[in-house]
């Protein structure tokens, strides 16, 4: 008994972990890709979830619909970022307003378009049983899911061209541009990148979220405070700062409730600025 | 590019702002400056006296809201810190009054005595632990802003599901906390709530004081120097004020402000819930501030009026969802196409019609006033001894050490010269005394006093005065104010300060002209003012680098006689380049290459000494053996 | 060959270059001569479109040269800043493939050929650019510029700050890349000696304009002139 609570305890931290790497990651690429910090990040995966429920609804199949999602949600950001941020390079705290306004927009719409009340996608709720306990299976499927996405950021990152471009201009946009990369296309690209990975959170996490106007909520507060700690190393940093202060909230919030859990997150968060205020990873020399 | 550069809103269309609406011309609007705010609030007061009642009642939520608009302007208009944590405080005030409103109204009658003090101490309490956190952990402008963005959406969480009782206050989660007293002015058992029009008229009166005291503060010397920490945050170090101390003094009287606000709001509204922290909630904010024109302080209530009035007029109050829609696009559209707001139109169209001053004034030539200098350093405690000693000191990056074990020991009677060809480590080894660079091993004193992991302004104030390669001056201020600022530092004595002024700008040939911008001279007259300001901190121990770059043949020797007179009183350091000024100084000359101390001795030494040309040639076969 | 004519410009208000034209021709190694602080960098910035122009402008091979940096290099302009500037997140591989990609060059063979060219390089093929040593770092910025395969490359000061040994070795890359490659060449130099080493021809900066235009022989042979030219 004693052993299998510590067992649903500990997976539980692990998925609570994954679900928000999953939130998250997309923020922090256009963070620390970029250096632009997008308010809106909680709406871009709002909308990818409802692209997918919608396309789920005419009959497509959900993991199809979620690529849909993807794909819509990642168009949407270049738009964003060719009306929006493309004109304020540089002025990042007006950028932050402005998504800040979008954020609200789309929530606005999203509850004129939708309602504040949606179904679900009605997936067959699959759960095993640990001792008394019972897990959903789709929650411990986003551990392996959020590896694999981790893993593809990766590859991109350190394989590809776009990649090892988009790393050169965050690191120094002039001498990026001194070489010959055209670092405004980049930017698209990363924030069209960041906006589409926030919509395949949106579609994953739908069975276990389901899609309300201000779903993205959930998310943000968490995924700002794991993307400022962590620094400048937009992956590892995130990966790790994200795991520490997750599983630390899941013990707590399993213990003492919820509330206290996000208090426990907001304490952690400025014990580990006020140690590092310029993020975990600031020094550290690391490729991504 | 900088981070400062990017977190400083546009602060020249304020200060023309403020030009054109006469505050500058001296001395009529320095009287009458609190007439502008008295005359808006009599005439609000009249309008709301032609208009019904019910249009009072609404009316008073814009002026509420306006004192939040305040309270966000005086941090991000004036310190350049944008926080979007304004309704987490006014919030927290709101619910702190309406507790203290509901529980201790009885006693007295009168609910705005407790609700107001309550929610103002709430919001600085709040904003002191934030302010804190956010100024003394070092972080960057990004990292504040997002610790405030985020405590408002965590107070957001917590609030809905905590639910407590505090005497016959019931906060109940979401449903929130009811039944709080409205507005009772009289005191006693028989005291009867308000009509609007008489709350309008109190939450108006509130306002007013509150607007003008604080455009007093900021008048004030604190307010003046909370413009330089805006405009140049390491200026501001380098003239010995504790910058992050004047800023959370400055975050803590918004959290009080805005804790003002929550606390009328509470009695205004009867009724609080937590979507007070809600996103909406905290968007409005900003939206004031940018329309009505960041910094300017007032700006916020002309942008609470005006969006207020507006969808009152259009959707008969709060006009359903589509508000936020609305509201979004337009700040969207105010970030990104107009950020001076409707008195930053204003004030561009009143400079196009007004006939433009083409006087050019020039400054005349510096003539050095060792009366002066003399003077500046009297009243002054000397210190036993007058010494910048580094004792080995060194500092590496990465596999690079700039600075390799340097021992010097700099004293007043001659000057000091530090040399050395490009790369050779003189600006690391500067940063290193000036505390920009705290050393990796070895120690740095200052008049015998250990210094080596002390804080610049810590520095100043131990009698340390540097001027940096580039003209670090306060480019939005005039001349007048920039070296007022750096003899304020040393006296924190406003008449003192004054009359130090008055005989610096005769000694930099700047009485006239003295009220031109900073930013406005040129590069030569920058370096002077920027020498004049460290000299009105009449240091003990003063660093110049590269002190006579852009300068005249007669603007040098003018510098090297002041160079010159200095070294009786104080130790001084120049980095320089250029031989023949040096050469003028008939300075001690330290030579470094490649972060250590190559060779020392006087001016001719030096010069005759073959190694010293090799390094310089980058002829190698010296060099390698050294 | 290559052209910068009547440049005039700076940061914001500030004017620092002030008419400066220069010519390299098509194969020739040229230094640019002067103080600290003359101007040398912001000409160089000038060229590759960097800063704030106010008048003139900058040709390769006749053709007047596009607004953007990125479309500089693409049209045949190398630049390594003073400093150096390598990406020190990105490895030694990644530093000169980031160069070869942007310029649609087949990134694996660019690095394949930098490593064989710098063989200083090679062992450090998967370290960050940022745990180099600052000589190291010189050889990388050079490997990374001419992975964009320029007709002419910028060199601002490449012996600042860097250990004697090195210098020879970088004084030695330049001969090769203008003598194997055909690369015209124009460097910013202090150091007088490393001057002669590669150059014959010299720009001499003060104050932000072009003052003289000598040979370097002439030049050391006349003591005076370098004293002033440099400040000693």
């Amino acid at each position: 008994m004693d052993l299998d609570y510590l067992l649903v305890l500990l997976l539980g931290s692990v998925t609570a972990a994954a679900t928000l790497l999953i939130a998250t990651v997309g923020l922090a690429v256009v963070y620390g890709l970029m250096g632009v910090v997008n308010l809106a990040h909680g709406e871009f995966l709002m909308f990818g979830a409802y692209t997918t429920l919608t396309v789920t609804r005419m009959g497509v199949p959900f993991v199809l619909a979620i690529l849909v999602g993807v794909i819509i949600t990642s168009l949407f950001g270049a738009i964003v970022e060719v009306l929006l941020i493309k004109p304020m390079y540089g002025r990042l705290l007006d950028t932050m307003l402005a998504t800040w306004g979008l954020s609200l927009v789309l929530v606005q719409a999203a509850v004129l378009q939708f309602g504040t009340v949606t179904p679900g996608v009605g997936l067959p709720q699959w759960s095993i049983s640990i001792g008394d306990f019972e897990m959903s299976t789709y929650l411990l499927l986003m551990v392996p899911a959020a590896a694999v996405i981790v893993a593809a950021i990766y590859l991109l990152f350190t394989r590809t061209s776009y990649g090892v471009m988009a790393r050169a201009s965050i690191q120094d946009r002039q001498m990026a541009s001194a070489v010959g990369i055209e670092t405004s296309w980049i930017n698209t690209i990363t924030f069209a990148l960041g906006a589409g990975l926030a919509g395949l959170a949106g579609g994953l996490l739908l069975p276990a979220v389901p899609a309300t106007p201000d779903m993205g909520l959930l998310f943000v507060i968490k995924a700002f405070l794991i993307v400022v700690s962590a620094g400048p190393a937009a992956l590892s940093g995130t990966a790790a700062t994200g795991g520490i202060l997750a599983s630390t909230t899941s013990v707590t919030a399993n213990i003492w409730g919820s509330a206290l859990g996000d208090l426990m997150f907001f304490v952690a968060t400025i014990a580990i600025l006020r140690l590092f205020p310029l993020g975990i990873s600031h020094k550290w020399r690391i490729r991504l | 590019m900088s981070v400062q550069s990017v977190t400083t809103p546009p602060e020249r269309s304020a200060s023309e702002l403020q030009e054109s609406l006469g505050t500058k011309s001296r001395p009529l609007s320095d009287r009458f400056w609190w007439m502008a705010p008295v005359l808006a609030s009599v005439i609000m007061l009249a309008v709301v006296f032609i208009k019904e009642e019910s249009f009072a009642f609404v009316a008073t939520s814009w002026i509420i809201f306006g004192i939040v608009g305040l309270s966000l302007d005086l941090v991000w208009g004036k310190s350049g810190l944008l926080s979007l944590g304004q309704t987490a405080l006014f919030g927290i005030g709101g619910y702190v009054g309406a507790i203290a409103a509901i529980n201790l109204s009885d006693i007295t009658g009168n609910t705005l005595v407790w609700a107001i003090p309550f929610g103002a101490g709430a919001g600085a309490l709040a904003a002191l632990l934030l302010g804190w956190l956010m100024f003394y952990a070092n972080m960057g402008n990004l990292q504040r802003t997002i610790l405030t963005y985020t405590s408002t959406l965590l107070l957001l969480t917590l609030m809905v599901s905590f639910t407590a009782t505090f005497g016959d206050a019931v906060v109940g989660g979401t449903n929130g906390l009811g039944s709080i007293p409205s507005y009772v002015l009289g005191f006693g058992e028989g005291a009867e709530r308000v009509s609007s029009r008489v709350m309008f008229v109190t939450v108006v009166v509130i306002a007013c004081s509150i607007l003008l005291a604080t455009i007093r503060l900021m008048r004030s010397p604190f307010g003046t120097v909370i413009d330089c920490i805006r405009l140049d945050v390491t200026k501001a170090d380098l003239l010995g004020f504790d910058t992050r101390q004047y800023q959370l003094r400055l975050f803590v009287l918004s959290g009080a402000i805005a804790g003002v606000g929550g606390g009328l709001f509470v009695l205004w509204a009867n009724f609080v819930n937590p979507s007070i922290f809600s996103n909406q909630n905290a968007l409005f904010i900003p939206i004031y501030v940018l329309v009505g024109g960041i910094g300017t302080l007032f700006g916020g209530f002309v942008g609470a009026i005006a969006v207020g009035w507006l969808s009152f007029w259009l959707g008969g109050g709060a006009g359903g969802g589509q508000t936020t829609l609305v509201l979004g696009v337009l700040l969207i559209l105010l970030v990104r196409f107009n950020r001076s707001g409707l008195f930053g139109i204003a004030a561009s169209v009143w400079r196009r019609l007004r006939p433009k001053e083409t006087t050019v004034v020039k400054s005349e030539p510096v003539k050095v006033d060792f009366e002066l200098l003399q003077r500046l350093r009297e009243g002054q405690t000397k210190p036993s001894e007058i010494s910048l000693v580094t004792n080995d000191a060194s500092k590496s990056f990465g596999g690079v050490k700039p600075v390799d074990e340097v021992s010097q020991r700099f004293t007043p009677g001659s000057v000091h010269c530090v040399i050395g060809p490009n790369g050779a480590g003189k600006s690391s080894y500067l940063k290193v005394c000036t505390g920009a660079y705290k050393p990796d091993s070895g120690s740095v004193s200052i008049n015998g006093v250990d210094v080596t992991s002390t804080d610049p302004h810590k520095r100043v104030a131990l009698g340390l005065g540097v001027k940096n390669q580039k003209a670090q001056v306060f480019a939005e201020l005039d001349v007048r104010t920039n070296l007022w600022v750096a003899a304020y530092s040393r006296s924190r004595n406003s008449d003192h300060a004054d009359s130090t002024v008055d005989a610096m700008l005769q000694m930099l040939g700047m009485t006239k002209g003295a009220d031109r911008l900073a930013g406005d001279l040129s590069h030569g007259e920058q370096q002077w003012l920027d020498i004049g300001m460290v000299l009105c901190l009449a240091p003990d121990v003063i660093l110049l680098d590269e002190p006579a770059a852009g300068m005249t043949g007669e603007e040098r020797e003018q510098l090297a006689a002041l160079v010159r007179a200095l070294t009786e009183t104080a130790a001084v350091v120049v980095v320089e380049h250029d031989m023949g000024f040096i050469q003028s100084l008939d300075p001690e000359v330290t030579v470094l290459h490649q972060g250590a101390v190559f060779t020392q001795g006087d001016i001719e030494e030096v010069r005759s000494d073959e190694r010293v040309l090799d390094i310089y040639l980058g002829r190698r076969e010296h060099v390698r053996d050294n | 060959m290559f052209e910068i004519t009547n440049a005039t410009g700076g940061y914001e208000k500030t004017r620092i270059i002030e008419d400066a034209s220069i010519k390299v021709d098509k194969g020739e190694v040229v230094a640019l001569l002067g103080r600290n602080g003359v101007g040398k960098t912001t000409l160089f910035k000038y060229a590759m479109g960097l800063i704030d122009r106010e008048n003139g402008s900058v040709s390769l091979g006749g053709k007047e040269l596009p607004a953007a940096t990125s479309r500089r290099v693409r049209a045949g302009l190398g630049y390594v800043p003073q400093g150096r500037f390598v990406f020190p997140r990105l490895t030694v591989s990644e530093n000169i493939a980031a160069a070869a990609a942007a310029n649609r060059h087949d990134r694996k063979k660019a690095v394949a050929q930098a490593l064989e060219d710098f063989p200083l390089l090679k062992p450090k093929a998967n370290t960050l650019a940022g745990k180099l040593s600052g000589g190291q770092q010189q050889v990388l910025a050079m490997a990374r510029a001419l992975a964009t395969e320029p007709e002419v490359l910028l060199l601002d000061e490449p012996t600042e700050g860097i250990q004697p040994s090195i210098i020879d070795d970088i004084a030695g890359i330049i001969k090769t890349l203008n003598v194997e490659r055909g690369i015209s060449i124009l460097v910013a130099e202090q150091d007088l000696e490393f001057c002669r080493a590669v150059a014959k021809r010299a720009y001499v900066m003060d104050r932000g304009q072009i003052v003289d235009e000598v040979s370097i022989e002439a030049l050391l042979e006349n003591e005076e002139l370098v004293q002033r030219l440099l400040g000693v």
